[in-house]
């Protein structure tokens, strides 16, 4: 390659990366290729990929420093050395002077034609020193070779990256969007418009963009959901997560046969306030509603539906969700659905309750009527238990455990349920 | 990774893509090829009018991943051989990033099977960049302020098409946060959540 190379990438020099052109490697050239290099001491070819001690750079000095040419970026690349550890731990110490870079989520299976190859751990950086840190919006993607690539059974251990705590690795850092893509999605602005975002994704048909929008709105809420109950004691248990059909086919109407599978979440009294009033005005309760009969138990209710039937096909990806999101967006459909499906989950029920449509924006988690007479005692503690997952891709997400207590579950109410009344707890 | 026909005569390394923003397709491409000026690199081919269908694009104009590039002409009429490009009704000014000026308008299309106006909706989109002082656009509100000045160059003969099919199960290599990072990030913002790092 380096002999037939017309147009040379000098870093940090005078830029002859083409215009339009941009180091936007996949997961894979950066693991295959420049991570595997770099182990092994090849000589990398261009040296795109700057060295970075972590402990010494800010994240806005990176970004001055792994400049690539001088178009504009969006992410920047680096190799780091993971050798420092904090002193009362086995953990990498990863502190600058100014702040301090902390994971975040679970770290993902990176796969090179169906074979594990490496890890990718996310990071976030906070300003200021643990645990008083301010949280930033620099992100970090740190990928680490996978040493076990010839065995795909390799489970990892529960301490986690213990193992992988030494050498090499590569680096992504990015400032994460607070309005997310303005680039492809043109909603972005009917979105944050708030009242025509709705019309909006008819008319424009491209949902680019929408279920990042979606989630991030979902975030928002369980925070605030969680910011209300937090204080509150629980007892129980009681935990979110789905199951989906991974449908393949591109098709939007295939999507729109979940529907008919999933639970409607049942009913159950809530106190109303009046921004639960509102809400329901999207909801069209007439829906093919399916009220299972939850069993009343002690500390818990298990409600089981299995979403996947024969194909036992479950979310793969986010796409299928996307795939979901966009059929509803598109507004063809009928009115407002929600997804709810449940899980087994022998001690705790399990549930992911979507609002496809608009109801998305005020998801909730449900307030189920406890029948001892004080409200306060059903109350959710997040946490997150996904026992299984070793990767987003794994057959089951676990988002959200909602520890609760409640006595007994009302069965047959024909609301749907997917709001909750902050104002009861 | 993409087609290479196109970018034979860019040889670079390994994660080096064509992935150009807005403003350099029509600065640097559009703006180029409507000043007859040579484009460096010249990697968009020109295919003239809307004969192929989106899937006929394959080998044909720049492919980077899944989304493909050409120069055509501005026209009205959008019938490939198996369909046709039905506008979306939307205009997205191009700015400058340097002193946010109108340079050109982003428009978008999906592709429909058959015949207008019966044809059957498909998840082909494309976004056709034209420059921003034709005349012939004055008629679009967003665009409006800039459409004063003259020019001699022909600007309303060249467009850039970017065509993709959306729903496509790869985001984009992860320079973006998955949606689960996203909520994993913001219920970070808990603190008593205790996560195995």
């Amino acid at each position: 390659m380096p002999e037939n190379m017309s147009i040379s990438v000098n870093v940090n020099g005078q830029s002859q990366v083409p215009p339009g052109f941009r180091f936007h490697p996949t997961e894979e050239e950066l693991l295959q290729y420049y991570l595997r290099k770099k182990v092994s001491y090849e000589k990398i070819d261009l040296d795109v990929i700057r060295d970075v001690d972590l402990n010494k750079l800010e994240p806005w000095d990176i970004q001055e420093r792994c400049k690539i040419g001088t178009t504009p970026q969006n992410d920047w690349y680096f190799f780091s050395h993971k050798d420092k550890k904090y002193p009362t731990g086995t953990r990498t110490n990863r502190a600058t002077a100014a702040g301090f870079w902390k994971a975040t989520g679970r770290d993902k299976v990176i796969y090179s034609n169906g074979k594990r190859i490496g890890m990718r751990k996310t990071l976030v950086f906070y300003k200021g020193r643990a645990p008083h840190g301010q949280k930033s919006d620099w992100i970090m993607h740190e990928y680490r070779l996978d040493d076990n690539t010839s065995d795909t059974n390799i489970v990892p251990n529960v301490m986690g990256d213990g193992a992988q705590e030494e050498g090499w690795v590569v680096c992504r850092i990015f400032k994460k969007k607070n309005h997310l893509k303005t680039l492809d999605c043109p909603l972005t602005s009917s979105i944050i418009t708030g009242e025509s975002g709705r019309r909006s994704h008819n008319m424009f048909d491209d949902d680019e963009g929408a279920l990042e929008q979606i989630l991030q709105q979902m975030g928002r809420s369980c925070k605030e959901e969680n910011e209300v109950n937090y204080s509150n004691n629980n007892n129980g248990r009681f935990s979110l997560s789905s199951n989906f059909n991974n449908n393949n086919g591109g098709d939007h109407s295939s999507s729109i046969n979940y529907n008919d599978r999933f639970l409607k979440l049942p009913s159950l009294e809530s106190p109303k306030s009046t921004s639960l009033e509102n809400n329901h005005n999207n909801i069209d309760t007439n829906n093919n509603v399916y009220h299972p009969m939850i069993p009343e138990m002690e500390g818990s209710f298990t409600t089981v539906h299995h979403m996947d039937g024969s194909n036992g096909g479950r979310l793969a990806n986010w796409a299928a969700l996307d795939r979901l999101v966009a059929s509803q967006l598109n507004g063809q459909t009928e009115s407002s659905r929600q997804l709810a499906c449940f899980s087994t989950d022998p001690t705790s029920s399990s549930m992911m309750v979507y609002g496809t449509n608009d109801v998305v924006q005020d998801l909730q988690m449900p307030t189920l009527r406890s029948s001892s007479s004080s409200t306060s005692t059903s109350t959710h503690r997040a946490a997150f238990v996904s026992p299984h997952a070793q990767d987003y891709n794994s057959s089951e997400i676990d988002l959200w455990t909602f520890a609760r207590s409640a006595s007994s579950l009302l069965s047959s109410s024909s609301e749907p349920l997917c709001h909750v009344s902050n104002t009861s707890v | 990774m993409g087609d290479s026909e196109h970018q034979r005569n860019v040889n670079l390394p390994p994660g080096f893509r064509f992935y150009p923003s807005d403003e350099e397709l029509v600065v640097h491409f559009l703006q180029r090829k409507a000043s007859l000026l040579p484009c460096h690199p010249d990697v968009i081919p020109d295919l003239d009018l809307f004969p192929y269908d989106p899937w006929d694009l394959h080998g044909k104009a720049l492919g980077e991943g899944n989304q493909w590039y050409y120069f055509s002409r501005r026209t009205q009429n959008r019938v490939t051989h198996n369909g046709y490009w039905k506008a979306m009704g939307m205009e997205e000014p191009i700015v400058t990033s340097s002193n946010g000026k109108i340079v050109g308008v982003k428009k978008y299309f999906i592709f429909f099977m058959g015949e207008s106006p019966s044809g059957m909706k498909t998840n082909w989109v494309m976004q056709e960049y034209r420059l921003s002082d034709s005349s012939s656009s004055s008629s679009s509100s967003s665009s409006s302020r800039s459409s004063k000045r003259k020019s001699k160059t022909d600007y309303c003969k060249w467009v850039i098409c970017r065509v993709y099919e959306r729903d496509d199960d790869d985001n984009d290599g992860g320079t973006e946060l998955s949606c689960l990072d996203e909520v994993f990030l913001s219920l970070d913002d808990l603190d008593e959540i205790s996560l195995p790092n």
